[in-house]
């Protein structure tokens, strides 16, 4: 048992430090997990958009730089085929005054190299590349919710052009106004698009770019909700106004309604919500949605996408989706605690272990070296009396001997080295018995008579 | 730094130092007890050559010459190799002797 204990021990030293360094490697490779964090693990993408590759481009083209300038020259307003800018023509007349200003409108989605081709016109005052305004070294953009809803749903630019046009022209411009007018739907309108949206949840007006909801409204909004997507709306005309009436039919279901790209949020939360999440969107996106020509079904995706981040933010105390028990997450801030633990116990063993090996001058029975070391010594004092001048070398060597593996033993040397002294103390004594001529004085039978 | 950061360098430093220790303490002492045992049957054998040489009549060069360079290396002391070498020569000296004795 004497043995078995200090095995188990070191046994017991060597898996505390296993643990040890099993729980730092632990805890390093949990270090990558602080890199990749949003707020509350919102499952939208974080990946920029590739240019050209959310189909923003269109077919439209325009014609060589050469050919614009005579056009422009010609005639003030020039639109080219597939524009879709509109603008108020008094407003924009009374901006302009007396000046010679002329404008240049192209359609949506034009490639760069098309978009430069537009930029160098020189006598266009203003140009118009989809709903982006520019002129001189200025861009004209909407930054309020009625600005943009004007200009994504109608393609209205009344106020961009009036406020570059004074900037232009060094005048204080006129404050923007919200010339957007609303109709409530009639009711062989309203009974379709509710037939469509009780069926399957989706109403996809004539002429919209979009074939079915997108991917991201599982995340956007878990419980479901309704889709009106109309295409773009005529310049000047007032829009139906889905919304309200559809909230009043289904009060607790949250209705998304679009324009060409503007989408609207109804429903529950929408005083809260609908602001937050349009600004949110239309101040990321506007810039691109108003040069390019992005089909509907990608616009409601990004939409949609934005709508789960805030929901994963936490801002309107919808519940989060449950979060799985992680075992690693949970035991994370234990790890420093257990690695001491294990660190400490380790030391402990460690300094017990040393102080064994360390310790004193060892076993204190050392296998009989102190008696035979007796024995020899008296032996050797016996022979002493009986020693002449031919044996006494030898005895004296043996007595040499003898001192040197006591004062090894004294000493704590090994045992090995005094049994070895011992044996050559031993041999030189044999040779004196056998000098002397008396066989019990060799070592090994005088020994066994002082045993016996 | 945060606790929890010390801990793990704090652990990490004192398990090095362990295991430092854990292997020079007994290693150093293991050679100092082979020096010493080397030492030990090193001066035994010149003990024993000495007496050798003064229990012989005549005297024998070839031993003298090798227990003088025996001492010569006990007197400068050195390590377990330096020992050895002495305690043999000693021995080579002390069977020369008592092969004439």
């Amino acid at each position: 048992m004497r043995r078995l204990i200090p095995n188990h021990v070191d046994l017991l030293r060597w898996a505390l430090l296993g643990v040890a360094a099993l729980v730092l490697v632990v805890f390093l490779l949990a270090q990558r997990q602080s890199v990749d964090v949003s707020y509350g693990q919102s499952p939208a993408p974080s990946t920029r958009i590739e240019e050209g590759a959310a189909g923003e481009l269109s077919d439209a083209t325009v014609p060589s730089t050469d050919e614009m300038t005579a056009l422009v020259t010609a005639d003030p307003v020039v639109r080219l085929p597939g524009a879709i800018a509109h603008w108020d023509e008094q407003r924009v007349r009374e901006a302009i005054g007396d000046h010679d200003t002329r404008i240049l409108v192209a359609p949506p989605g034009l490639d760069e190299a098309a978009r430069k081709r537009v930029r160098e016109v020189g006598n266009a005052t203003v140009r118009v590349i989809g709903t982006e305004v520019s002129g001189g070294a200025y861009q004209a953009g909407a930054d309020t919710l009625p600005g943009w809803r004007a200009q994504f749903a109608t393609g209205d630019v009344t106020d961009q052009l009036v406020t570059l046009i004074a900037r232009l022209r060094k005048v204080p411009a006129p404050p923007d106004r919200d010339d957007l007018r609303w109709r409530e739907p009639s009711g062989p309108e309203l009974a379709a698009v509710v037939a469509d949206l009780r069926s399957d949840g989706l109403h996809v007006g004539a002429g919209a770019t979009l074939s079915r909801v997108p991917e991201a409204a599982h995340t956007a909004f878990p419980d479901g909700a309704w889709y009106v997507v109309l295409p773009g709306q005529p310049y000047g005309e007032p829009l139906p106004r889905y919304g309200p009436a559809l909230t009043r039919l289904a009060p607790d279901r949250p209705i998304v309604v679009m324009y060409g790209g503007w989408i609207e949020y109804h429903g529950p939360a929408a005083t809260d919500f609908a602001d937050l999440a349009g600004a949110s969107f239309y101040t990321r996106f506007a810039d691109r949605l108003s040069r390019y020509d992005y089909p509907q079904q990608n616009v409601l995706g990004a939409y949609l996408h934005q709508v789960t981040d805030i929901r994963y933010a936490g801002l309107f105390d919808r519940p989060l989706p449950y979060r799985p028990f992680d075992p690693l997450r949970v035991a994370l801030p234990a790890l420093p605690w257990i690695f001491a633990a294990c660190v400490a116990a380790f030391l402990a063993l460690s300094v017990r272990s040393l102080r064994r090996s360390l310790g004193g001058p060892g076993d204190p029975r050392r296998g009989g070296s102190p008696a035979r070391l007796a024995g020899l010594t008296t032996l050797a004092v016996e022979v002493s009396l009986l020693t002449d001048a031919r044996s006494n070398p030898a005895l004296t060597r043996g007595i040499g001997k003898l001192q040197a593996a006591r004062a090894a033993l004294d000493e704590g040397l090994p045992e090995p080295h005094v049994r070895t002294l011992l044996d050559e103390a031993a041999a030189e004594l044999d040779d004196t018995a056998l000098v002397v001529g008396i066989a019990s004085y060799r070592p090994d039978q005088y020994l066994q008579g002082r045993l016996s | 730094m945060s606790p929890p950061l010390l801990v793990w360098l704090a652990g990490g430093a004192l398990l090095l130092g362990a295991g430092f220790l854990t292997t020079v303490l007994p290693r150093r002492r293991s050679r100092e007890r082979e020096r010493r045992v080397a030492w030990s049957a090193a001066r035994a054998a010149i003990d024993s050559a000495s007496v050798s040489r003064d229990a012989t009549a005549e005297r024998v060069p070839e031993a003298e010459r090798l227990l003088t360079r025996a001492e010569l290396i006990a007197a400068e002391r050195g390590g377990p190799a330096a020992a050895r070498a002495a305690a043999d020569y000693a021995r080579r000296a002390d069977q020369l002797w008592q092969a004439h004795g």
